[in-house]
């Protein structure tokens, strides 16, 4: 009946008479478990010419409650040991924390065998498609997480790679994802791609000139990140506690903790 | 009696398998395969529709990245294809800077409309499937059979959720520019344009008006840029930035990844289009 | 597929049927094992200076009926960790009888070295993720109570989700709400909770239980406390609430803001 739907001759008036879907009624209805639920937070990551920065905050809620202070959503990924010491790579994880812990375990391990069976580490780019497609193997079951990776590329520079929940991806410069990215995207499309700036007296109307977009140095950056949370703390619930950073230079991965308001 | 305590006698000792998961941590399989989980439900698709479709339900949990313009059209001097650069999740806009326009091989493109990751996925894996016929066969695919490969899988998943729009577009010397549109119903079409995608009817309405086999590549490509301009202007789950292709006789060849704000403006100003538009900025 | 400009690409009502949000809610009939019937309700645990302190009372409730007044609900495990459960009891059996069969696989297979509290809570979380993604889920909340690799206290929570997280101080269920605030208060980070003394310890929990079983109807005056060092466990199983004092009860008037 399904190739027939369209016709309008054979089904009675179509679509054109009704556009909102239908809804099922509430008979025979399968009540099954609900696999999900949201452990909110926000994670933000920017890239700049010789490093990047990973961030995620350490609050860890379910509905009103907050679960703990410190849960921390930023992982180091692919270093031989558990200690993960001389990992290249991080990803972060935000959403449901289960699966998000099952998606870091399962990309760590692959990174892992990477490392052992090829002798040398990952690179970023074959770790972001390689991200994509454990994303899209549960594309009918999905991991309820929005993932970011983050290393550096083959010429040193920084690279952020973002993801939706059934493995989408893309090299971006910067992006924050979770509870809080929509109030932290706007402000990073403002301060690092410098959207809708432009030079004062350049021109009139229409012709005034883009600011120019040149690569922000690292100081300049971490700052961006604590002020984006701090920012986002003072207007989201589910964000704050603790900010927890990774720094990515061609010197390593350097680890920070900063605290942040905890009401 | 055996069977009876077979079937409720309870083991002497009781077991998850969770090594199972384990081993699996450790011996992955390909990267690019025909396995997926699903949730063990009885009705899959229902389930994943009720969790994903945020058309029915603006506040299903899991948001995936839609909405789209592209479009690609045949002429004599090959195809061009254009899309937007916008993703949208809700009414969230996801990304500005979406590479909408996947390039399968050096001559094989193919366009993104629908689930962002359904997309990638499956071009992706139909870019593996490529490569193995031309070391199969020692010469390349054809964009028929490329396009039949995509569509075929597509099908074999039909009902279950997928959601894409596409269009492999490609020139092979047995068949000169070919065009194809492959949706996830498993709809395979030739001809010689589409437009595919939330802003397709404003698109086509552009394209429609102004297109003629015989287009010089300078007007091809601008009709091609000013029907996504159309499209970004009107469909809300469009805009971000014009990414443009020419496939040729010897590959496809990129014309830019251009800010649709300032080709606006440009329009209106220099040509005197989108008159509706005031350009007083009072 | 919809070919709709509005609903561009979204599954189509003639293919896939009307869109179903009954999924999404857990409300009216339910499936076997969809739902936990005799219930156990909160865990709590309390960090200090050497090791951890977690009790539960010994309440199953069925609904509202206070069913079984003597379950015990703390269980020790390899005489290095305590496990609490709340929620479902007889899933809460189930995984007692899985976490025997682990210590005798253990007993046997290593020499002289045992899982502790941080393998175990790996383990149960593994399990009880593994349950949900099958979608026949272990209906409990659990708090791990011991020591980690290094000594140190360790005290994690996981839950029938497979959801965990780690903390001075947890509670489970109604826990959560109302004795929560009151550990919080005594131990607000790791670092304050590394200095409490074992005295401390015991009495806020005590103090919390106390509080719990004034305001939270499914639970009782009997309850179960551990106290896990490296020492070892001491975990009393027959407690009653002492020095109760209901005068509060005099001034309560109907709900909230309400006075009079």
């Amino acid at each position: 009946m399904t190739m027939f739907s369209q016709n309008p001759l054979m089904n009675g008036p179509n679509y054109s008479f009704s556009q909102t879907p239908t809804m099922a009624s509430g008979a025979n209805k399968e009540h099954s478990f609900y696999p999900y639920t949201d452990n909110g937070g926000s994670t933000l990551a920017i890239s700049g010419n010789d490093f990047m920065i990973m961030a995620g905050d350490t609050r860890s809620t379910s509905g009103y409650n907050i679960n703990t202070r410190y849960s921390p959503k930023v992982f180091k990924i692919g270093g031989t040991t558990s200690s993960q010491d001389d990992a290249t790579l991080v990803l972060s994880v935000v959403g449901f924390a289960a699966d998000g812990h099952a998606l870091k375990e399962k990309l760590d391990a692959i990174v892992k065998m990477y490392r052992y069976q090829h002798g040398k580490p990952m690179s970023v780019k074959a770790c972001a498609q390689r991200l994509s497609t454990i994303l899209y193997g549960k594309r009918f079951f999905p991991y309820y997480v929005t993932a970011i990776l983050g290393g550096l590329d083959e010429d040193g520079k920084g690279a952020v790679y973002s993801y939706d929940p059934v493995g989408s991806y893309e090299r971006e410069q910067c992006r924050a994802a979770g509870a809080a990215a929509s109030l932290i995207m706007p402000f990073l499309d403002n301060q690092v791609n410098f959207k809708n700036q432009y030079i004062p007296g350049s021109g009139e109307g229409h012709a005034l000139v883009e600011r120019a977009k040149d690569p922000l140095p690292l100081v300049v950056v971490e700052a961006l990140v604590k002020d984006a949370f701090d920012s986002a703390v003072e207007r989201h619930i589910e964000v704050g506690d603790g900010l927890s950073m990774m720094l990515i230079t061609k010197n390593g991965i350097e680890e920070k903790f900063l605290p942040l308001k905890k009401d | 009696m055996d069977t009876l305590v077979a079937s409720y006698g309870r083991p002497m000792f009781e077991k998850e398998h969770v090594e199972e998961d384990q081993l699996e941590l450790y011996q992955p399989g390909p990267s690019l395969s025909l396995k997926f989980a699903m949730p063990p439900v009885a009705q899959p698709s229902a389930w994943l529709r009720a969790a994903t479709d945020d058309h029915a339900n603006p506040n299903c949990p899991i948001k995936i990245a839609h909405g789209t313009t592209t479009l690609a059209f045949r002429f004599q001097g090959g195809i061009i294809v254009a899309t937007d650069s916008r993703a949208t999740a809700g009414n969230w806009i996801a990304s500005q800077t979406v590479k909408k326009v996947i390039e399968i091989n050096s001559c094989l493109l193919g366009t993104m409309a629908g689930g962002a990751a359904d997309c990638q996925y499956w071009l992706a894996y139909l870019g593996m499937q490529c490569r193995l016929h031309e070391l199969r066969h020692k010469r390349r695919i054809s964009v028929a059979a490329a396009s039949k490969i995509l569509a075929n899988l597509v099908y074999s998943y039909k009902g279950m959720g997928l959601s894409m729009g596409t269009m492999c577009a490609g020139v092979t010397p047995s068949e000169g520019p070919a065009l194809y549109y492959i949706d996830s119903d498993g709809t395979r079409l030739a001809g010689n344009m589409f437009c595919v995608g939330s802003g397709q009817t404003f698109a086509y309405g552009v394209l429609d008006a102004e297109y003629k086999y015989d287009l010089s590549v300078d007007e091809a490509l601008a009709l091609g840029s000013r029907s996504i301009l159309a499209a970004t202007h009107r469909d809300a789950y469009s805009g971000g930035f014009i990414n443009l292709y020419h496939v040729k006789e010897e590959g496809w060849v990129k014309h830019g990844f251009n800010d649709t704000n300032p080709i606006f403006w440009k329009t209106k100003l220099e040509k005197g289009e989108f008159s509706n538009v005031t350009s007083e900025l009072v | 597929m919809n070919h709709l400009p509005q609903a561009w690409g979204r599954p189509r009502d003639d293919v896939y049927g009307p869109y179903d949000g009954s999924y999404l809610q857990n409300d009216g009939p339910n499936q076997h094992s969809q739902s936990p019937i005799v219930t156990g309700t909160s865990v709590l645990a309390l960090k200090f200076k050497d090791g951890v302190v977690i009790a539960a009372d010994n309440l199953a409730s069925y609904g509202s009926l206070a069913r079984f007044t003597d379950v015990k609900r703390l269980r020790k495990f390899a005489e290095t960790s305590v496990v609490g459960f709340g929620g479902d009891v007889s899933d809460m059996q189930y995984l007692d009888r899985l976490l025997n069969s682990l210590d005798i696989e253990e007993a046997y297979g290593s020499t002289g070295h045992t899982l502790n509290a941080q393998n175990l809570h790996t383990y149960l979380a593994k399990v009880l993720y593994k349950r949900r993604s099958n979608f026949n889920p272990l209906w409990n909340q659990l708090l791990v109570a011991g020591l980690d690799g290094e000594g140190k206290p360790f005290l994690a929570s996981a839950d029938l989700l497979g959801t965990t997280f780690s903390s001075p101080s947890l509670a489970t269920g109604f826990g959560a709400h109302l004795a929560q605030p009151l550990l919080r208060k005594v131990a607000p980070d790791e670092e304050t909770a590394s200095k409490l003394s074992l005295e401390q310890a015991v009495e806020a929990v005590k103090a919390s239980m106390k509080v719990l079983f004034y305001r939270d109807a499914r639970s009782i005056d009997k309850y179960s406390i551990a106290v896990v060092t490296k020492e070892g466990i001491d975990l009393k199983q027959d407690e009653k609430l002492e020095n109760q004092s209901w005068a509060f009860a005099e001034q309560i008037r109907g709900y909230g803001t309400q006075v009079n």
